[in-house]
């Protein structure tokens, strides 16, 4: 390393480094040399497994924290941090109904930082739930699915329907009251769909009710098979988000994005060439598509912000464990439910649904929205100014209306059908007339009208898209918050200060 | 040139048009070992989930006794809520309604004093009568009836697996 001796100076310290990373160990297991160049700061991403995920060279738009707000890295980083702490507490909790529970108790008592273990895995947990929404609504609002991102696309909704599973099937370990009963109504939905769904719900369970099988089956999959699943679809994820040609961005001259600001100059030294290491068949990042002025080494410049955002989430989720236990209620009572019983905030919206019907409800409706959310890119894939924002600020108005109009009609609807719903006017009424008539078959026609009609009005797809996933938003929202905050005892509306039940 | 492997006769260099000699060409017999692996597949992917379903369940019994009848006052309705159901004892005779609401299965609440009372659903409010009927909210159907008997030892006897009709009683 003769050219680092100049600038590392002549302290003990720095000639002590030299001495280590001259080594033959050393050097055996680093090959590139010191990361001072460009050459070698790609190969130091090149040629190490663990970064080799992210290309040698990256634009400077993908750098900018406006674009992607770090939330796919937030959920990446918070799932590593689920592994680590969910590995932790497998030493001490064993899937028995005679145990769990006490194993929680010795947890949060008895062994030493398992408190803090506990709830760092259940604030993660909480955490990445939303980190996985919030990165879904993001590459929604960036445009950033259109092709060739498609597939990639639909691996997300995966990821995010999988996500949902892990905090399910989680939800059933500590076996208390809100576990138990959470799980009761959970499994139980699982039972509408026709034809199958005993079926479903007795190979779910390993039964005819929540017991020892269902909870050893609920571990399983929450420890082994699902983080295994997600591990692969991610590792696939992530590889596509490179092979897709890096993330999506405002074509050159489309208005915003001058690869300057962000980044700093970035110090892509012209004269080189670079070889087989930056470059590889179909859409890369530098396949005719930028210059390379546009774009700065992964290393350091990526791999650092990659840090700052681990340490940052690392952090956040540690103070919030610090500060708040997760709760545990009393052990499960399979007689009797709190009163009332709520499943987590995140299933919150699909609960108030379900409590106008199970099979619309629980089953069709979002059947249909996850459905519908992983079609967008088939639907659209006008090459319409992805990677901006809202598209234009025609789209950003719409996006603003269109929320707002779902989360109005929520409350509209559900005043509705208690004043007028089918089974206060007519008491009989056959239960399928009860399923199509509901606020949650009532809130899929009236979006499907409305996003169908922005498509003819404008005659963009796009904007067609806009107006539906703004008012499935904004309507998801309102419900959640409803069950959250507004739904009491006998599940009958309170306001939030007169809640009694215990929150989560 | 070519060389004989068995029955097949395949040209030398592969992908060569058939010989007159030759019964099946090279890309069936490669289709057919293609689909015949996974076709065999199908056998230990359904054993896999048949495996799923456990043939033994050591859950809590379906039938079981409850109290003896002189136990129940009359004119009441008791709550066994172990069982998770309600005794009904009036003029007719006793019946055995099953606590456990049809629309995810929570326990619903007891029912008040008088004659209208009805009882309520905690998880989403569904609200019955006490012939079982849905009042209101999202449960699709009835309370279950269960089928009463007496045990030898002269207590009652319920099978939640043989379900009745709501007026179906049963007397001492
Ligand atoms: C386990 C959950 C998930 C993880 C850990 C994850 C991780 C990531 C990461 C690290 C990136 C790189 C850029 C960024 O940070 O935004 C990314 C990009 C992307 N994600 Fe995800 N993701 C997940 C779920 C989803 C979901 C639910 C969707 C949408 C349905 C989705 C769709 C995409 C797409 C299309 C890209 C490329 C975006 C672009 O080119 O700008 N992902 N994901
Ligand atoms: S479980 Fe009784 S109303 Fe939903």
């Amino acid at each position: 390393m003769d050219d680092a001796s100049g600038t590392l100076g002549k302290s003990k310290v720095s000639r002590l480094v030299n001495w280590i990373v001259s080594t033959r160990v050393w050097r055996s297991i680093i090959r590139h040399g010191n990361p001072d160049n460009d050459l070698d700061r790609m190969q130091a991403v090149f040629t190490n497994f663990f970064l080799h995920i992210m290309p040698a060279r990256v634009h400077v738009h993908t750098l900018r924290p406006t674009a992607t707000l770090g939330l796919g890295v937030i959920a990446l980083f918070l799932f590593f941090i689920l592994i680590i702490t969910g590995v932790l507490l497998m030493f001490y909790y064993v899937p028995s109904v005679d145990r769990a529970y006490n194993d929680m108790k010795d947890l949060q008592f008895v062994v030493s930082y398992g408190v803090i273990l506990r709830n760092m895995h259940r604030w993660a947990a909480h955490g990445m739930v939303a980190a996985v929404f919030i990165h879904m609504c993001r590459v929604f609002y960036t445009g950033s699915y259109k092709p060739p991102r498609e597939f990639n696309w639909v691996l997300g909704v995966v990821l995010w329907v999988l996500t949902m599973f892990l905090s399910f099937t989680g939800y059933l370990l500590p076996w208390d009251q809100l576990a138990f009963w959470a799980i009761t109504v959970g499994s139980s939905i699982a039972a509408y769909p026709p034809l199958m769904g005993d079926t479903i719900r007795f190979m779910l369970l390993g039964g005819q009710e929540v017991g020892q099988g269902a909870l050893l089956r609920f571990y399983v999959l929450h420890v082994a098979i699902l983080p295994i699943v997600i591990s692969m679809v991610l590792a696939v994820h992530l590889w596509r988000v490179r092979k897709d040609g890096g993330l999506a961005r405002p074509r050159e001259g489309a208005g915003g994005a001058h690869p300057t600001s962000a980044v700093g100059s970035g110090d892509w030294d012209t004269g080189k060439t670079y070889g087989l290491m930056a470059l590889a068949r179909g859409v890369t990042p530098v396949v005719g598509t930028q210059a390379p002025e546009e774009e700065v080494t992964a290393w350091p410049h990526l791999t650092f912000r990659l840090l700052v955002v681990f340490v940052a989430t690392l952090t956040a989720v540690t103070a919030v464990s610090l500060l708040f236990d997760a709760p545990l209620e009393e052990i499960a009572n399979p007689t009797h439910p709190p009163n009332p019983s709520k499943a987590p905030w995140y299933f919150l919206g699909l609960q108030e649904l379900v409590s106008y019907s199970a099979l619309v409800g629980g089953v069709i409706v979002p059947g249909l929205a996850v459905l519908g959310i992983m079609l967008i890119p088939y639907i659209d894939y006008s090459p319409e100014a992805e990677g901006v924002w809202f598209t234009s600020d025609r789209g950003r108005k719409l996006a603003w209306k269109s929320s707002l109009a779902g989360a109005v009609s929520v409350p509209i609807l559900i005043i509705l059908n208690a004043q007028f719903g089918l089974r206060t006017l007519w008491a009989n009424a056959p239960q399928i007339m009860v399923d199509i008539v509901n606020p949650a078959t009532a809130l899929l026609i009236g979006m499907a009208i409305f996003s169908s009609t922005v498509v003819r009005r404008t005659g963009s797809r796009r904007l067609g898209a806009i107006a539906l996933f703004s008012s499935f938003l904004g309507a998801l929202i309102v419900l959640t918050i409803i069950g959250t905050f507004f739904r009491g005892a006998n599940w009958v509306f309170v306001l939030p200060w007169e809640q009694t039940g215990a929150g989560h | 040139m070519s060389k004989d492997y068995g029955d097949y006769q395949l040209e030398e260099g592969g992908r060569g048009e058939a010989k007159e000699k030759e019964s099946v060409s090279r890309r069936s017999l490669l289709s057919i070992g293609w689909i015949a692996s996974l076709v065999s597949l199908i056998g230990p992917g359904l054993a896999n989930i048949r495996y799923l379903f456990p043939n033994v369940l050591y859950e809590t019994p379906t039938a079981f006794k409850l109290r003896k009848p002189a136990e129940y006052p009359p004119n009441s309705i008791s709550f066994e809520e172990d069982r998770r159901l309600f005794v009904f004892n009036d003029r007719h005779g006793f019946r055995a309604m099953s606590a456990v609401c049809t629309h995810l299965r929570c326990t619903v609440g007891p029912f008040g004093p008088g004659k209208g009372a009805t009882s309520r659903c905690p998880c989403h409010g569904s609200l019955f009568d006490k012939q079982g009927r849905v009042l209101s909210g999202p449960a699709p159907r009835s309370l279950d009836f269960f089928r009463l008997t007496e045990s030898p030892d002269g207590r009652l006897q319920v099978d939640t697996q043989d379900i009745v009709s709501a007026d179906m009683y049963f007397k001492v």
